[in-house]
């Protein structure tokens, strides 16, 4: 079974983000990577990305005279996808377990951060419409 | 560059899309193949996925003791992420472009569906994140 952990935050979040230290990012990312190679060990590990801060993130819908019609415009609400992971796992209870791991992950000062983290279920694009 | 190209749907938008006919399902699949297909001719298909209905979705927080703290109430106006595509392109122009494309995919009727398509630059390696 694939799943999809989805790791989001609003404009708001991502800038305290950008005010951590470099020792409290350090920690965060060898946290991250040592889970990541732990999760390639498994033979889980499928995809990670991460996206780019949502500074320059644009809605598209449709077009306009043969140009796209595009808006930079958001509430400030919104909560932006920051990154994802793509595990194949045996169980549901198994994905939780990563990403409850992946929301351990130290933040300022080494205290967890405690991100939610989304958890979803990936289908192809057959079973998508059943 | 490689951009993510997004479809995020609230509850009620996915409500309605459980209703539609099998025949407007048809050509909303048939689009996206074919859609598909052009972007990997076009040599800027990187990878897509289509997520299952959000009925199962939990957010994970950890627990005192790391363990999986799970939750499945969200807000009727959360916006569920419905699938995505990434692509390999020149520009931000480009991916709008192939962005404008996705959200002109057929609808009830066959009219186009005009979804929006949240477009982002994804990150190469954690380098990136110019921290």
């Amino acid at each position: 079974m694939k799943y999809i952990l989805l790791m989001s935050g609003t404009k708001a979040g991502v800038r305290n983000y950008q005010a951590w230290c470099q020792t409290d990012i350090d920690a965060h990312m060898s946290v991250l990577r040592n889970l990541q190679k732990e999760l390639d060990e498994s033979g889980e590990f499928v995809a990670t990305q991460g996206l780019a801060i949502p500074d320059e993130a644009k809605i598209v819908r449709g077009e306009k005279d043969g140009l796209p019609v595009t808006d930079g415009i958001f509430p400030e609400a919104k909560e932006f996808l920051l990154g994802y992971w793509i595990v194949d796992v045996r169980s549901p209870e198994r994905a939780h377990a990563i990403a409850g791991r992946i929301s351990t992950a130290p933040g300022p000062q080494g205290v967890p951060t405690n991100m939610p983290i989304e958890v979803r279920q990936l289908v192809t694009g057959a079973q998508k419409t059943s | 560059m490689k951009y993510i190209l997004m479809m995020n749907a609230n509850k009620a938008s996915w409500d309605a899309y459980a209703n539609w006919s099998k025949e407007d399902l048809e050509r909303n699949v048939d689009f996206m193949r074919a859609f598909g297909k052009e972007l990997r001719e076009a040599g800027v298909f990187v990878s897509t996925e289509g997520l299952a209905w959000p009925d199962q979705a939990k957010i994970v927080r950890a627990g005192e003791n790391g363990e999986p703290i799970t939750d499945g109430v969200f807000p009727e106006s959360k916006e569920f992420l419905a699938g995505y595509w990434v692509i390999d392109v020149e520009s931000p122009e480009q991916a709008y472009q192939i962005a404008a494309r996705a959200s002109a995919a057929p609808g009830p009727g066959g009219k186009p569906g005009g979804v929006p398509i949240e477009v982002r630059q994804l990150l190469s390696g954690f380098a990136d994140l110019g921290l």
